[in-house]
């Protein structure tokens, strides 16, 4: 099974093999973008795994279904009626689960949305939409210089996250 | 021939004639040459001990290298490390004895409670020792020796200890030259009882070179059983999974390890009637077989590597698989969960899946991180007690991919929930 650190070393080929070569950049490039997104979503999940396989009393029910990706119902027939449980299989945004994450475990009480880190996720983040949702009228300009600089924000992002949750830094 | 005490020794009459008679039973250089005899005293243990010099053909009549700590004691074992005769260092000072190179400070002890023929007993040097016996035909050259008379146990212990420290003796050597002093047998007879020594088995010198099991393997086995009781005595079922368990490993040298003392002073040899720690045992050894004899016999499925065969008994995977035998007496459905051996499948021919363990790894390990139960860090010890405890929820487990990352994840969820809410 693959973890965020091959992810990363894929993006990192991919670019150096965009970097070599000089005709068609993008057929490297897309990859790169996508796989530098994978590692952060990988890593994310992962760590959300960790807290959902906890015995379910340890989380409140929204936690839970943000944790396991599950809507939460109100139940209005059958015996747990008039209670809330968690339902289909709803899946929530990577943003989310980060803010999820620092909010619960780390003790960062000031907002950073405004901060670099953050302005270069949501960078990469509509990159990779743009990438995952063409349109003819969606202009998509991609360098070697850009997957660089996403491969790096990957990288700070799933440090900010470890250095928050788990209070110690990752080895790339 | 005269004999002299050394100003920091105190006299003893008794001393005085030990060496008396030892002198007239054993030539030395120094009766030859009419030269006076000196006693000295230990200023740490007060043991008593002559310097001489002994030709090679007269010490062969006399040396015995299977020196006892319990003198009195006919079931007592050898306690010295296992001779290696075939490595380099000892087949080169094979080859300078044969030579006539001269050996100095061979620690021997004067004692004909035992195999009295041979009376003086090895206490350091047994490998100078033995290459001098071995070449005697070829050489016959004079030997320093120091030989102590009279001791008790506590200043044999402390002789055979402070002999090997210089060489590199293992600290598994030493665990078993104090266990023996300081509980007698209890440990070894506990062994033997459930299989974990074979009937007149001891146990190993140097584990990392042996498939036995040492005598730390064993006190962490008895101390993590007793550590999982008293912490399970305290859990409801309810609540079992929601905590991470720390198993702990004994300490081992030339210090009794505290917590296995703390056992050992409160239950001494009752642990051999403790039929609860017994079965456990047996189980344990159920287990260690079942994966011993899966690996040997599977080489086309796994490699037939000691670390896999042997995986029963790497120190984690033995601490954390104790510590949950303990946690769970008062929680018998799962405890039998437990005794089940894990269930193996055409892909995975061991019970341990010492193979997959080997190559997890989680997000939150370094790199270099070499998997599980291959360590004795805490992280380990407490991701292997998770491992066997979320094998109790089930009767017909598989330690498989899926179930190593799920139990590993707990462990880190746990740790983290724990430090979030600090």
């Amino acid at each position: 099974m693959l973890n965020y650190r091959d992810y990363l070393s894929y993006s990192e080929k991919c670019t150096q093999l965009a970097e070599e070569e000089s005709l068609d950049k993008l057929k490297f490039l897309i990859p790169s973008i996508l796989l530098s997104w994978i590692a952060i979503e990988s890593f994310i999940n992962n760590i959300m795994d960790d807290f959902g396989n906890l015995p379910e009393d340890l989380f409140e029910l929204h936690e839970r279904s943000l944790l396991i990706e599950k809507k939460v119902i109100f139940v209005d027939h059958g015996g747990d009626m008039g209670k809330f449980k968690l339902g289909q299989r709803e899946y929530k945004k990577l943003e989310e689960k980060i803010l999820f994450l620092i909010a619960k475990f780390g003790n960062l009480n000031k907002p950073y949305k405004g901060e670099i880190l953050w302005q270069n996720f949501k960078d990469l983040r509509d990159t990779r939409n743009k990438i995952l949702h063409p349109r003819r009228n969606i202009e998509l300009t991609l360098t070697v210089e850009k997957a660089y600089k996403y491969l790096e924000t990957s990288k700070n992002i799933i440090q900010f996250v470890s250095t928050n949750v788990w209070h110690k830094k990752i080895s790339f | 021939m005269k004999i002299l005490f050394e100003e920091n020794a105190k006299k003893s009459e008794k001393i005085e004639e030990l060496v008396s008679i030892f002198l007239k039973e054993v030539s030395t250089l120094e009766t030859k040459l009419d030269v006076p005899m000196v006693i000295f005293q230990d200023g740490v243990n007060n043991s008593y001990y002559i310097k001489c010099q002994i030709s090679a053909r007269i010490a062969s009549k006399i040396i015995d290298l299977n020196a006892k700590i319990k003198a009195k004691d006919p079931g007592s074992f050898r306690s010295n490390r296992e001779l290696m005769l075939e490595h380099t260092t000892y087949l080169k000072m094979e080859l300078d004895a044969s030579k006539g190179r001269e050996f100095n400070d061979l620690i021997v002890e004067y004692n004909c409670e035992y195999n009295a023929d041979k009376f003086l007993k090895v206490w350091g040097g047994q490998h100078r020792a033995h290459a001098i016996l071995n070449v005697i035909s070829s050489a016959n050259r004079y030997h320093g020796f120091k030989v102590y008379f009279d001791l008790n146990e506590k200043q044999r212990t402390e002789v055979a200890l402070i002999s090997n420290t210089n060489m590199g003796v293992s600290d598994d050597t030493f665990d078993k030259m104090l266990e023996e002093t300081t509980f007698g047998d209890t440990l070894r007879e506990l062994c033997q009882k459930v299989g974990l020594l074979g009937p007149k088995e001891d146990f190993a010198d140097v584990g990392a070179r042996s498939e036995k099991i040492t005598v730390k393997i064993a006190r962490s086995f008895i101390v993590n059983y007793y550590m999982g009781l008293d912490r399970g005595k305290t859990i409801k079922s309810g609540d079992l999974d929601k905590n991470i368990y720390e198993p702990y490993v004994t300490e081992t040298g030339v210090l009794i390890d505290s917590k296995y003392a703390e056992v050992m002073s409160e239950k001494g040899n009752k642990i051999l009637g403790d039929e609860s720690l017994i079965e456990a045992g047996k189980k344990f050894i159920e287990l260690h077989r079942t994966q011993y004899e899966k690996v040997k016999g599977n080489p086309e499925k796994i490699k037939n590597r000691k670390a896999y065969r042997n995986k029963a008994l790497v120190i984690s995977v033995l601490c954390g698989w104790s510590y949950i035998a303990g946690l769970l007496q008062n929680h018998r459905a799962r405890l039998l969960n437990h005794y089940e051996i894990p269930k193996t499948t055409s892909k995975i021919p061991d019970p341990l899946n010492a193979e997959e363990m080997s190559n997890f790894k989680h997000d939150s390990d370094l790199p270099t991180y070499r998997g599980l139960g291959t360590r004795q860090s805490a992280k380990d010890l407490q991701r292997l007690a998770q491992v066997f405890l979320a094998k109790s929820l089930s009767d017909s487990c598989i330690l498989d991919k899926r179930f190593l990352q799920k139990a590993v994840s707990t462990v880190v969820g746990l740790t983290t929930l724990k430090k979030g809410y600090a």
